[in-house]
C-alpha cells in the first residue's frame, strides 16, 4: 500500500493505493500521522485505488476526521470503489464522513 | 477646560475633590467592573453589554453648572463611577438587580426604578438605577477608605430601553435647540412602542420556555402523539436514547464498537417521509426495528467489521420502512438525497441496495 501526500495551497491532497487491513494499517497510520497536526486542516483523499478497508481503516479515517474537525477543517473521501463504499454504507460511516 | 469661576464655591470645591480622589475612582471602577462581570457571568443571563466609566471632568462641570445647588461635597454625587448592564429581556433586568443587591450595599433611599415612575399616559426613560457602595468584605485598602464610602451607580436596562435612552440623549442634549413638542411626542410614542416590544420579547421567551417544559413532560410521560416533530422536540426525544437498544443489538452481531454520532440530521429525512409527531417516530421505531435489524444482520454478519456508527440503527429503520412501504428505488434515493446530499451516486447505490433488500426475508 502506498500513500501519496501533496500540499497545494490551503488543502492537502492524499492518494491511497492498495488495501488497508491488519498487515498495512500501521503503515497507513504512519503515513497519515503528519496530517493530524498539519497546518492545512482541509484534506481530500482520493480512494480510487483503495481496493479494501477493514475496521482498522474505518477507525483511522474516523481519527483523521476528528483531528480535522477539531481544527475546523473538512475531510472528504472521493472516487471510492463500490466495494469500499459498501463498507462505509453498511457500518453507517457514510453518514458521518463526507464521501463524494 | 471650562471656566471654574462660573461655579459656586461649593461646586468648585467638589471639582477639586474630584481631582484629589482620582486614585479612588480608578480603584472603584476596577472593583465594580470586575464584580459586575462576575455577577453577570454567574447569573446565566445573556447581556448585550456591561459598560463602566468614570465621569469625566467636563461632564461633572456641566452637571455642577446645572444642579450644583444640590451638592455640598463630592460624596453627595453618586454617579462619578457608573456601570451599565444591558440585557435582552425585561425580566432579566430584575434578576440582575437582585444579584447586584446581594453583592454590593445598596442605598435604597436613593435608588430609583424609573420604569415605575411613568404616569398611565406617559412613556419615556425606563431604567433601573441602584446607588451602591463597595462593602469592605469585597474590597478593603486602608490607604483608600473612600473606596468603601463613596457611592457609585448601577444602571440596568434592556437593549431597547438603552437604544431609546441613547437616542433621546443624543437629540435632547446635542442639538442645543429646543425641540418642538410634536417631535418630542414622536419620541415618546417610540418609547411606548419599544416598551410593548420589550414585553412581547419577554412574553415570547416565556411561551417558548413553557412549550419546552410541556414537551419535556410529554416526552417523559410517553405522550408522543401530542408532540409535533421539530428540531426541539426531536432533540428531547433523542435524549431518551430510543434507538440505543437497536444500536446495541446490531453491534452485538460482530461484537462491534459503537461510534456515537448525532441523529439530529435524520430530522429532515423523517419530515420528508411525512412524519408529523413524535408519535409517528415512535411507531416507526417500534414497527421497523426488527426489519432494520434483519437488514443490518444481512449486511454485516458475514464481515469482520467491528465498528459501526450509531446512525446505522435509524438509517436502517428508515430504509426498511421505505422498502416495505413499497417506495422502491426512488424512495431509497430520496433518503440518500436528503440525508447525505444530492449526488449522481445516490441512484446506483439505491438500486444496488434495493437488490440486496429483495434477498432479505422480512416476514420471518
Amino acid at each position: 500500500m502506498t500513500v501519496t501526500i501533496n500540499n497545494e495551497g490551503a488543502k492537502t491532497y492524499v492518494v491511497i493505493d492498495g488495501r488497508i487491513d491488519t498487515a498495512t494499517a500501521g503503515e497507513f497510520q504512519d503515513a497519515v500521522a503528519p496530517l493530524m497536526t498539519s497546518e492545512n486542516p482541509d484534506i481530500e483523499i482520493d480512494c480510487e485505488k483503495l481496493s479494501y478497508t477493514s475496521s482498522l481503516g474505518l477507525r483511522m479515517f474516523l481519527m483523521l476526521q476528528k483531528s480535522v474537525q477539531s481544527r475546523s477543517g473538512v475531510l472528504v473521501l472521493k472516487n471510492m470503489q463500490p466495494s469500499v463504499r459498501e463498507v462505509f454504507d453498511i457500518t453507517g460511516f457514510s453518514n458521518i464522513i463526507k464521501i463524494i | 477646560m471650562k471656566n471654574e469661576h462660573t461655579l459656586s464655591p461649593s461646586s468648585q470645591m467638589i471639582l477639586q475633590q474630584y481631582d484629589q480622589y482620582a486614585a479612588v475612582w480608578k480603584v472603584m471602577k476596577k472593583v465594580v467592573t470586575e464584580e459586575t462581570s462576575k455577577i453577570v457571568a454567574n447569573s446565566g443571563v445573556t447581556v448585550t453589554a456591561v459598560d463602566s466609566r468614570i465621569k469625566d471632568r467636563k461632564s461633572l462641570h456641566g452637571k455642577l453648572e446645572l444642579k450644583g445647588y444640590k451638592y455640598f461635597s463630592i460624596s453627595d454625587l453618586t454617579d462619578i463611577v457608573g456601570v451599565r448592564i444591558t440585557t435582552f429581556y425585561t425580566d432579566d433586568v430584575d434578576k440582575v438587580a437582585a444579584l447586584i443587591a446581594k453583592v454590593f450595599d445598596v442605598d435604597w433611599k436613593n435608588s430609583v426604578d424609573k420604569r415605575k415612575m411613568h404616569e398611565l399616559n406617559s412613556f419615556g426613560y425606563m431604567s433601573l438605577h441602584y446607588i451602591c457602595r463597595i462593602p469592605e468584605s469585597l474590597f478593603k485598602d486602608e490607604s483608600l477608605p473612600e473606596v468603601n464610602t463613596f457611592r457609585f451607580e448601577v444602571q440596568m436596562r434592556t437593549a431597547l430601553q438603552h437604544v431609546w435612552a441613547t437616542i433621546d440623549h443624543d437629540i435632547g442634549y446635542k442639538t442645543g435647540i429646543e425641540i418642538p413638542v410634536e417631535h418630542l411626542r414622536n419620541l415618546r410614542r417610540l418609547a411606548g412602542m419599544l416598551e410593548l416590544a420589550d414585553e412581547e420579547f419577554s412574553r415570547i421567551r416565556k411561551e417558548i420556555a413553557d412549550y419546552r417544559y410541556k414537551v419535556e413532560g410529554l416526552v417523559k410521560d410517553g405522550n408522543f402523539d401530542d408532540v409535533a416533530l421539530d428540531a426541539d422536540t426531536f432533540r428531547r426525544y433523542l435524549e431518551t436514547q430510543p434507538f440505543r437498544a437497536l444500536e446495541e443489538k446490531i453491534a452485538a452481531v460482530n461484537q462491534a464498537e459503537i461510534y456515537h454520532s448525532s441523529l439530529m440530521p435524520f430530522l429532515k429525512v423523517l419530515l420528508k417521509m411525512g412524519l408529523k409527531t413524535l408519535g409517528d417516530v415512535e411507531r416507526l421505531r417500534k414497527n421497523y426495528s426488527d426489519a432494520a435489524y434483519k437488514l443490518s444482520l444481512s449486511e454485516i454478519a458475514d464481515t469482520d467489521l467491528n465498528i459501526i456508527s450509531s446512525t446505522l440503527a435509524l438509517q436502517n429503520i428508515c430504509i426498511a420502512y421505505l422498502y416495505l412501504q413499497g417506495s422502491g428505488v426512488p424512495g431509497i434515493q430520496m433518503f440518500f438525497d436528503e440525508y447525505r446530499g444530492v449526488s449522481d451516486r445516490n441512484r446506483p447505490e439505491a438500486e444496488s441496495l434495493m437488490d440486496r433488500l429483495k434477498n432479505i426475508n422480512f416476514d420471518i
